[in-house]
């Protein structure tokens, strides 16, 4: 929330600077940053005195941090797309990420719904602001964001040593993950070179910008679609055939039967040393979401790189 | 004077098609001498362009039967629903992920549902003994409503993430070519254009009104529903190996009209080697551009197809199917 707010006014104040030819504008400018400077400070007071009642989720990975958290009884809301824990898909839902329903998020009365940058649209928050529903969104979209992430959500939800615990348990299990520690003991003079596909047909793997990418580079592995110039690239199997992978990890789909639907591209890769020598593996979906899970993730792949 | 013309598209085109072959994101010469290479040459380049070839003729022919038969300068294969109908049906397919006949499932669950929905427009567009025109065309307009809201529909309740990659599917993708697609589709569209074109005189007249067919010993109904057999396969048969590519099937015919006249006898075979020839090119680019990302083969082809027409109409003052 105060990240927001801040990045809002340095928004504001970067415009009132250099064009000071419109006074009505200016006036304006400082009128909504003398009442951003006096939302912050009641918001906050308001807001660290005990955590909400009623949160809405906006993001499958939010939800999974809030019941981390021990929030999971005062979330009122989730999307469809939030499927774990398990008691999360009994939750009310309000529609998917990218688009939520305003009237069924309004109609919950959060006291805070919770968002991210990383698939809810911010047009979506700047409604909810002017129906002055109270927003919190996450800026974090790399591994390394996550534990600050989590502690600065605490910090607005008022749940700050939990957050903060859970925020330590996460970045040391990343520091910790066994594979990690192997990596770094006996470094691989040449790292294994992966390819990990989110999708088979067409073949569309995690490129750049992404957890996945930044786990494997975690792992000192080398991820093929590491140079693509989108974080989802359609990509090309001539290319991944003479890039020559010597891992190739499959991810989850909900509800997709992976090794059924893979047959097919693996028969097309069937020359590259990661199918000739079996180095395939069918992985969870741990690591699609930036949540307490990602430390299981990257010991999945540890498990998958030894 | 158009024979030349003839021959010199056809030369194009295959010229086009072996440059597809050879060139892409790295070029890969003929005498293919490490294992590599060879694999990527007839595992995946071969396939790849004569699907997009196949898929081009199809497009282009069935692009010019179909302007002929609703008499419509402004009507393409995808008109009909006849692609809605493979789309609804290869979605299901994905989002479903039924996988009861392999890589084919989604292939062969589009071709039936592209040949279902040809029959059903088919039916709506018979009255009184034969195909009309206009019911053909209205009925092939309501239906491609029908079918892309049930598909918005089953986008906007699934969750599943199959959901997207269909629409990737639906979208055109060439990515996936392989050879045991090559024979069914080979075999379909061949029969399409080989029909198309033996009845390119019977559609000539057509296109001047019933009565003059008629006057000319054709039967109107007749011709006209031998050639709507044809679109379907055709275009079916597209559809079902690369899903939805736009502008081939509508403006192809069109460019080839500027160039060689509107004898169809002429027309649909140059419409399908244009078509080829275009989504060759298309694809071409699409693979090469940005690698190792590929864009979508059916973008490219409008960006390089429609400021060329839009210059072809500029220079040209006679329109006519």
């Amino acid at each position: 929330m105060k990240k927001i707010l801040t990045l809002f006014i340095h928004d504001r104040l970067i415009r009132f600077y250099p064009r000071p030819d419109n006074v009505i504008e200016h006036m304006k400018n400082l009128f909504i940053i003398a009442a951003l400077v006096l939302g912050i400070s009641t918001s906050i007071s308001a807001e660290i005195a005990s955590p909400p009642k009623r949160i809405v989720s906006l993001a499958p990975n939010m939800t999974e941090i809030l019941y981390a958290l021990g929030l999971g009884d005062n979330i009122v809301g989730v999307t469809s797309f939030c499927d774990y824990p398990e008691e999360a898909k009994k939750k009310p839902k309000i529609g998917g990420m990218s688009d939520p329903s305003l009237e069924a998020v309004v109609s919950l009365k959060p006291d805070i719904v919770v968002m991210t940058t990383d698939g809810n649209p911010k047009e979506f928050e700047e409604r909810l602001r002017s129906l002055e529903v109270h927003t919190y969104v996450s800026q974090a979209r790399r591994l390394a964001d996550l534990p600050r992430g989590i502690r600065e959500l605490g910090v607005a939800l008022g749940v700050r040593e939990r957050a903060d615990a859970l925020a330590d348990k996460i970045a040391a299990g990343i520091r910790n993950s066994a594979g990690q520690k192997a990596a770094l003991a006996s470094p691989p003079s040449t790292p294994k070179k992966i390819l990990f596909i989110v999708w088979p047909e067409p073949l569309i793997v995690a490129g750049p910008g992404t957890v996945i990418n930044d786990a494997i580079a975690l792992l000192r592995g080398e991820n093929l679609a590491a140079t693509a110039k989108t974080q989802y690239p359609k990509y090309s199997i001539e290319e991944a055939i003479r890039q020559a992978p010597d891992v190739i990890m499959i991810g989850k789909a909900s509800g997709m039967d992976m090794q059924a639907i893979s047959n097919g591209i693996l028969q097309r890769l069937a020359t590259v040393p990661a199918v000739k020598n079996g180095k395939v593996c069918f992985m969870g979906d741990s690591l699609y979401r930036l949540g307490p899970r990602v430390v299981k993730g990257i010991e999945e792949l540890s498990e998958c790189l030894k | 004077m158009s024979q030349v013309r003839m021959l010199v598209l056809i030369a194009v085109t295959l010229l086009i098609v072996l440059c597809s072959v050879f060139l892409g994101p790295r070029i890969v010469s003929p005498m293919a001498t490490t294992d590599i290479d060879k694999e990527i040459l007839f595992s995946i380049r071969l396939p790849r362009v004569l699907v997009a070839l196949l898929m081009g003729m199809a497009l282009g022919a069935s692009g010019a039967v179909l302007q002929g038969i609703l008499r419509n300068p402004l009507a393409d294969p995808y008109i009909l629903g006849i692609s809605s109908g493979a789309s609804l049906s290869a979605a299901l397919g994905i989002i479903g992920g039924l996988t009861f006949l392999g890589t084919f499932t989604v292939p062969m669950l589009a071709f039936c549902g592209a040949l279902v929905t040809g029959g059903i427009v088919g039916v709506m567009g018979w009255k009184r003994g034969g195909l009309w025109p206009d019911r053909l065309l209205l009925a092939g307009v309501g239906l491609s409503f029908l079918f892309s809201a049930l598909l918005m529909l089953m986008m906007s309740i699934s969750t599943d993430e199959g959901l997207r990659r269909a629409m990737l599917w639906i979208f055109g993708d060439l990515s996936m070519s392989e050879w045991p697609r090559i024979p069914y589709g080979l075999a379909f569209v061949m029969i399409g254009i080989l029909l198309s074109t033996t009845r390119a005189k019977a559609l000539n007249a057509l296109i001047l009104g019933d009565e003059f067919a008629h006057s000319l010993g054709f039967a109107p109904r007749r011709e006209r529903f031998i050639l709507f057999i044809s679109v379907g396969l055709m275009t079916g048969a597209s559809v079902s190996l690369g899903g939805m590519i736009g502008f081939i099937g509508l403006l192809i015919p069109h460019i080839m009209r500027f160039f060689l006249g509107s004898d169809s006898r002429m027309l649909i075979p140059a419409s399908a080697l244009g078509g080829g020839a275009l989504l060759c090119i298309a694809d071409l680019i699409s693979r090469s551009l940005l690698p190792p990302l590929e864009l979508p083969a059916g973008v490219i082809t409008a960006i390089i197809g429609a400021p060329y027409f839009l210059y072809l109409l500029r220079r040209k003052d006679v329109l006519s199917i």
